[in-house]
């Protein structure tokens, strides 16, 4: 391990200070550590410490050398490697730190490396229980982050179709994650697509190959109710039971109308725009609530229930 | 591949020497409780540190790393001096649990600002492109609270089979989030055993006098199924749109039809009308394959609604 870490650190510091591509010859001939080693060995250890350098963050680049472009070289940008400094105190760094063991994504708590790079902090071990899960496709989310960070263009399938989105940004809301932007092809609309029912995510071009509209808010995207996501427009009245009222009550959004009948039942008006989501959401609640109206809604979910 | 091993410890050195050149006089005992080193670790690392440096490999291009009187002195090694940018998993998990615990409340005015300010450096053209709302419902305050003191509550609770309201004292052990769910795992005085409670699902909670002894070992915060002897079981096939029930509930896949794009599960349950709702609410995109009693629950249930839709 000791010879690793010795032979990267000199390949490092001899990448960052040449301000010019370097030929992966050169770094053969150069940088302490490589020399002794025969042709094969020579292109594992290097291939092998490429990848070591990529998986901690740093940005390894191949570029030409001249402007024929004969040869290409290695280059790490300083700018590109560089984390600037957002000024924490170590206060906030801890505060960061516990975070990160108590709200979890993809159940394992990180590890400190992401702190160490932000200067470290007095850690105290933290015996606090699991408070939140935040799901566990740990590799797709961290897919459409990075995209969302770097502004590329994210694909994948839903329900069976291609899509190519421009990654806006990235929600996560009752219990979901969502990835929220326009389709390249449709650029008008903002759509959201649950993370989990993405398949073969993955971003692909250039960075900043987009710019988010001013004052975008990924939030915006994600509606407050299931039925509210959807692209029809109906507007529903519900009964509910006395017996289930508080229930209701707690799911229903700010745009509902509600008036309470002398026996605690409610009378709700509902506007839907995912009547599928919407019959799912009433069907919790068996027989304790009845859409009154409109008539088609009643009869879409009869149709779902089925004969007895 | 290298391992893992290798790569957090370069990342250490990668992130102490940034700091250490920035921080002048820093004692042994300072780095080491900010990088988690014990000392004889620093004292190896700064070793390794000494040995590397610039082509050429002589004094003068080597790094120069040692403790003097207790200090940590670094020197030689600018180009070292800026720490390495995170990489998107670890922006990504600082920076959800950060807004996560904003959401609920549950935050210290410290975190606030250092998720602002890693928004900044990180999303430098869109702070408002992440967001992660874990907004709490009602009582989960009172049940942390309750957990963390030891205090017996009761709650007026509606598992929603049946609609059945009970009062029971329980002993709070803890709160949590999964699936954009609160629960609160408890030893129920009711019931007599363990119990997972949604909390969207308690009507009231009420502290008692009472105080618990906490387990020494409480079983892990997760909404585990623990299968038993007295189990339903049914078997289900999942068409395209229901697939996701497999990542939802503890099932065994039984079969794969590539044809029909179905899938056939055993789903099994405490409770055969669990089974039931689930197959009314898929509708079309699943059918009950096998299982009498959730079959028999299932069909109570659409008499019922039925019934109440022919008033």
């Amino acid at each position: 391990m000791q010879k690793v870490i010795e032979r990267i650190l000199n390949l490092l510091a001899f990448l960052l200070t040449a301000e010019r591509p370097v030929t992966a010859d050169e770094i053969r001939t150069t940088v302490a550590g490589y020399q002794q080693a025969g042709d094969d060995a020579w292109r594992r250890m290097f291939e092998r410490d490429k990848d070591l350098l990529r998986r901690l963050g740093i940005p390894l680049e191949l570029r030409p050398t001249d402007a024929w472009e004969v040869e290409h070289g290695y280059v790490v940008p300083a700018d590109d490697y560089a984390l600037p400094d957002p000024g924490l105190t170590d206060e906030e760094r801890a505060a960061l730190w516990l975070a990160a063991q108590v709200v979890r994504i993809g159940g394992q708590p990180p590890g400190p490396d992401a702190l160490f790079k932000l200067g470290g902090a007095p850690l105290t071990a933290s015996g606090e229980p699991l408070a939140a899960d935040l799901g566990t496709q740990a590799d797709d989310l961290a897919e459409a982050f990075a995209a969302v960070s770097e502004r590329r263009t994210l694909r994948f399938g839903y329900r069976g179709t291609p899509r190519t989105l421009l990654p806006y940004g990235l929600v996560h809301r009752r219990g979901h994650w969502y990835v929220v932007g326009p389709e390249k092809r449709a650029q008008d609309t903002i759509k959201a697509f649950r993370l989990d029912r993405t398949e073969g995510l993955a971003a692909t071009g250039t960075s900043e190959s987009f710019t988010r509209p001013e004052g975008f808010r990924a939030a915006d995207a994600i509606p407050e109710a299931p039925w509210q996501a959807g692209e029809e427009d109906v507007v529903a009245t519900v009964h509910f039971d006395a017996a289930m009222a508080w229930w209701a009550r707690r799911q229903l959004t700010a745009g509902a109308t509600v008036t309470e009948n002398d026996d605690g039942s409610l009378e709700a008006t509902i506007t839907v725009a995912n009547p599928e989501a919407f019959i799912g959401w009433i069907l919790a609640f068996d027989d304790h609530a009845v859409i009154l109206s409109p008539p088609e809604l009643r009869e879409r979910l009869l149709a779902r229930v089925g004969a007895a | 591949m290298t391992s893992p091993k290798t790569a957090r410890r370069l990342n250490r050195i990668l992130g102490m020497l940034p700091w250490v050149i920035a921080n002048p006089g820093a004692t042994v005992d300072e780095v080491c409780e900010r990088f988690g080193y014990s000392r004889g670790q620093l004292l190896a690392d700064l070793d390794l540190v000494f040995v590397c440096g610039l082509p050429g490999y002589g004094p003068g291009d080597l790094m120069v790393a040692y403790v003097d009187e207790d200090e940590v002195v670094v020197e030689m090694a600018d180009y070292f001096a800026a720490p390495l940018r995170l990489t998107p998993p670890e922006a990504l998990s600082l920076l959800a649990s950060g807004m996560a615990l904003v959401s609920s409340g549950q935050a210290p005015p410290a975190l606030e600002r250092a998720v602002d300010k890693l928004t900044a450096i990180v999303l430098p053209d869109g702070g408002d492109a992440l967001s992660v709302d874990l907004s709490e419902p009602a009582f989960v305050g009172e049940l942390r609270r309750a957990a963390a003191d030891g205090t017996v509550v009761r709650i007026v609770y509606t598992a929603l089979a049946g609609a059945q309201t009970t009062t029971r004292d329980i002993e709070p052990w803890a709160v949590f989030s999964t699936m954009g769910n609160w629960y609160v795992s408890a030893h129920c005085r009711l019931a007599a055993a363990e119990r997972l409670f949604r909390i969207d699902r308690i009507r009231s909670v009420t502290p008692t006098e009472e105080r618990f002894t906490p387990p020494a070992n409480p079983p892990p915060p997760i909404v585990a199924y623990t299968p038993s002897d007295s189990d339903v079981q049914a078997v289900i096939a999942l068409g395209p749109r229901a697939r996701w029930v497999v990542d939802y509930y503890p099932v065994e896949i039984l079969s794969e039809d590539p044809v029909r794009d179905e899938v056939t599960v055993r789903f099994s349950t405490s409770d055969a009308s669990v089974a039931a709702r689930l197959l009314l609410r898929l509708g079309d995109n699943a059918r009950l394959v096998a299982g009498e009693e959730v079959g028999e629950k299932l069909s109570e249930l659409r008499r019922r609604i039925r019934a109440r839709y022919a008033r």
